[in-house]
C-alpha cells in the first residue's frame, strides 16, 4: 500500500499528471471552441489534429509540406540561438572571473549589468539590426545578451560562495591564483554554472524565436507572424508553437544531462 | 625542485621511541602576542588575545584548551599565518609564519573536514601535493601511504558525501599529512563528531603523531580530548583572550582508551575544571 502511494507521487508519475492534465484542458477547450467558433479556419484543433499535420502531405508552400517549412525555419532559429547562447555562455563566465579577480571591475560593472538586461529585446533589436546590417548577426548578438547576465551573475554567486575554510586551505597550502581558480573556484562554482545555463538556454532560443518576428529572412518567428498574417495554414502555426515548447523544455534538459557528466559526484549518487 | 623530491623519498614513517627523552628544541615561539578585532562601529576594539607567550617544542602534542570566544582558534590562525597579530611575534625556527606557509610545511585539519566534493578521497588527498607539482608517481605512493595511515585504504575511489563524518575527517587528515608538514595544526577537528567515533579518532591521532613525529598543535573546549591526547595543555581564558595556565601531563605513552578510567587521569581533568572556576 505504501510503495504504491509512493510510485503514485513518484517524480516521472507528476510530471504525467502534468502532462495528462494540460492534454485535457487543451482538449475541453478545443472542443467548446469547435462549437462556438465563428472563423472558418479552425482556429484551436484538437492535439491529434496537430500531431496529423506533422505527416500530412499538404502543401503549405510552392515546394514544402507544412512539416518541411517549419523544420528548415527550426534549423535556422536553433543556429542562431546555439551561436548566440555560446558567446553568451563565454562573455558571461569571463566577465564573472574578471569581477571575481579585480573588485573594481566588480564594482563598476556589476551594478550596470542589470540595466543591459532591464532595456526591452524588442527595442534593442532594431537597433542592433541597424548597426549589423546583417539577420543572422543580429539575432545571435541578442541571444548571446540574454545569455551572458543570467551565466555572469550566477557564476559570480558560486565564487563567492566557496566555503572559507576552503580558501584557508588553498592559503595555507600557498597556492598560486591559477591554481586556486582551476582547482577549487571553478569547480566549486559548477552548480551556479548549470543554474544559469539552465535559464538562459530556453531564454536564448525565445528571443531568436521573437526577434524573427519582426525581421525577415526565415526563422521560426518569421514563419509564425507569417501563418497568422497571411493565414497560411494554422497547423503551420501550432507545429512551430509545440516544437518551439518542446525544444525549450529540451534545452532545459540538456543542460542538467550535460552538467551530470561534468560533475562526477552526481553520478556516483545516480 | 629536485631537492623537494629527494625530501620526500627520504620520507619515512619512523616510530617515536619514549624511552628517548623528548626533544627540548623550541620549534615555535611566541612572544607577547596579542589580537585585536576592530568593532564594527569603530568605538571599542575587541581584544581577542593579550599578552600571550608560549614556547612549544619540536615534536611536542599541546593543546591549546578554553571555552568559546578565548581566542585559542584566533591564536592558531596566528601560527598559520591565516591572521596578523596586531602585536607581538611568532617565530617558527626562527622565521616568520609567512616564511614557514610559503615553504608549505603546515598541515590543517579544520572543524569541518573541508573536502572537495568534486574529487574522490585519493585525489582529494592528493590535492596538496599537486599544488607543490610532485610527480605523478610520487603522489600516488603518497596518498596510499597516507590512508593507509588513517585505514580508509578501501575507500580510495568514494566521494566524501559517500562517507561518514568521521571517515570524512580521517580524510582531512590525510590530506593535511600527504605534503609531510611539519608542523600540524588542529582547530577542533573532533568536536562535530559523536563520542565513540572521536574516541576511536583520538586513539588513531595518537599513533599517526607516534609513526609520523610532527609537532602538534591542537584547538579544542573538551578538557578529557585534551588531556588524553597532549604532552602540554595550555589553558586560555576569555576577555581577554590569555594563557592561564600550562599544565604539563605526565601521563605515560603510548596511551589507550582505558587510561581514562585511571585516577591520575582524572585528577589532570579535575584540576583543569578547577582553574577554569577560579577565573
Amino acid at each position: 500500500m505504501n510503495k504504491a502511494k509512493k510510485l503514485l507521487l513518484s517524480k516521472k508519475m507528476i510530471i504525467l499528471y502534468w502532462v495528462l492534465g494540460l492534454i485535457a484542458v487543451w482538449e475541453v477547450i478545443a472542443s467548446i471552441v469547435a462549437v462556438t467558433k465563428r472563423s472558418p479556419e479552425n482556429v484551436l484543433p484538437h492535439i491529434y489534429q496537430v500531431i496529423a499535420s506533422v505527416f500530412s502531405n499538404t502543401m503549405a508552400g510552392p515546394t514544402k509540406t507544412i512539416t518541411q517549412i517549419v523544420i528548415s525555419n527550426a534549423g535556422m532559429t536553433l543556429w542562431r540561438a546555439a551561436v548566440g547562447f555560446l558567446i553568451g555562455m563565454a562573455v558571461g563566465y569571463i566577465l564573472a572571473l574578471l569581477m571575481s579577480l579585480f573588485k573594481t571591475v566588480e564594482k563598476v560593472a556589476f551594478p550596470y549589468l542589470m540595466i543591459i538586461q532591464m532595456i526591452p529585446i524588442l527595442g534593442i533589436a532594431p537597433i542592433i539590426l541597424a548597426i549589423t546590417k546583417d539577420i543572422d548577426a543580429s539575432r545571435i548578438i541578442i541571444a548571446a545578451i540574454l545569455t551572458f547576465y543570467p551565466v555572469s551573475t550566477n557564476v559570480l554567486a558560486g565564487f563567492k560562495s566557496v566555503q572559507q575554510e576552503k580558501l584557508d586551505l588553498m592559503f595555507s597550502l600557498a597556492a598560486k591564483r591559477k591554481d586556486v581558480y582551476m582547482k577549487l573556484m571553478v569547480p566549486a562554482s559548477m552548480p551556479y554554472f548549470f543554474t544559469g545555463l539552465k535559464i538562459a538556454a530556453p531564454m536564448a532560443i525565445t528571443a531568436s524565436i521573437l526577434v524573427d518576428t519582426l525581421q525577415g529572412g526565415g526563422g521560426l518567428g518569421c514563419m509564425l507572424s507569417q501563418s497568422l498574417k497571411h493565414a497560411m495554414s494554422i497547423y503551420v502555426f501550432w507545429q512551430i508553437a509545440f516544437l518551439s515548447a518542446i525544444v525549450g523544455i529540451l534545452s532545459f534538459c540538456l543542460m542538467g544531462v550535460i552538467e551530470k557528466i561534468l560533475s562526477p559526484q552526481r553520478k556516483a549518487k545516480l | 625542485m629536485t631537492e623537494k623530491m629527494i625530501k620526500q623519498q627520504d620520507f619515512e614513517f619512523v616510530e617515536k621511541d619514549f624511552s628517548e627523552p623528548a626533544s627540548t628544541k623550541i620549534k615555535i615561539k611566541i612572544e607577547n602576542v596579542g589580537v585585536k578585532f576592530q568593532d564594527k562601529n569603530g568605538i571599542e576594539p575587541v581584544i581577542a588575545l593579550k599578552d600571550v607567550n608560549l614556547a612549544i617544542k619540536e615534536g611536542e602534542f599541546i593543546s591549546l584548551l578554553g571555552p568559546s570566544g578565548c581566542g585559542k582558534t584566533t591564536l592558531l590562525r596566528c601560527i598559520a599565518d591565516l591572521l596578523h597579530p596586531t602585536s607581538g611575534k611568532i617565530t617558527i625556527d626562527g622565521q616568520s609564519p609567512r616564511d614557514i606557509r610559503l615553504q608549505k610545511k603546515f598541515g590543517i585539519v579544520f572543524q569541518s573536514p573541508v573536502l572537495y566534493e568534486w574529487r574522490t578521497v585519493r585525489r582529494n588527498v592528493c590535492m596538496p601535493m599537486e599544488l607543490l607539482g610532485l610527480p605523478k608517481k610520487e603522489r600516488t605512493a603518497m596518498v596510499t601511504k597516507t590512508l593507509e595511515l588513517v585505514g580508509l585504504m578501501e575507500f580510495g575511489h568514494k566521494y566524501p558525501h559517500e562517507l561518514s563524518g568521521g571517515m570524512q575527517q580521517r580524510v582531512g587528515i590525510a590530506r593535511a599529512l600527504a605534503i609531510n608538514p611539519e608542523l600540524l595544526l588542529m582547530d577542533e577537528p573532533f568536536s562535530a563528531l559523536d563520542e565513540f567515533t572521536k574516541e576511536k579518532l583520538h586513539v588513531d591521532l595518537l599513533r599517526i603523531w607516534r609513526k609520523t613525529n610532527k609537532t602538534i598543535i591542537f584547538v579544542t573546549h573538551n578538557i578529557q580530548e585534551a588531556v588524553f591526547l597532549s604532552d602540554r595543555v595550555v589553558v586560555l581564558s576569555p576577555r581577554p583572550g590569555r594563557v592561564s595556565s600550562v599544565v604539563d601531563i605526565k601521563l605515560p605513552r603510548p596511551r589507550a582508551l582505558s587510561l581514562k578510567n585511571t585516577p591520575e587521569f582524572n585528577d589532570y581533568v579535575i584540576k583543569i575544571r578547577n582553574s577554569f572556576e577560579g577565573v
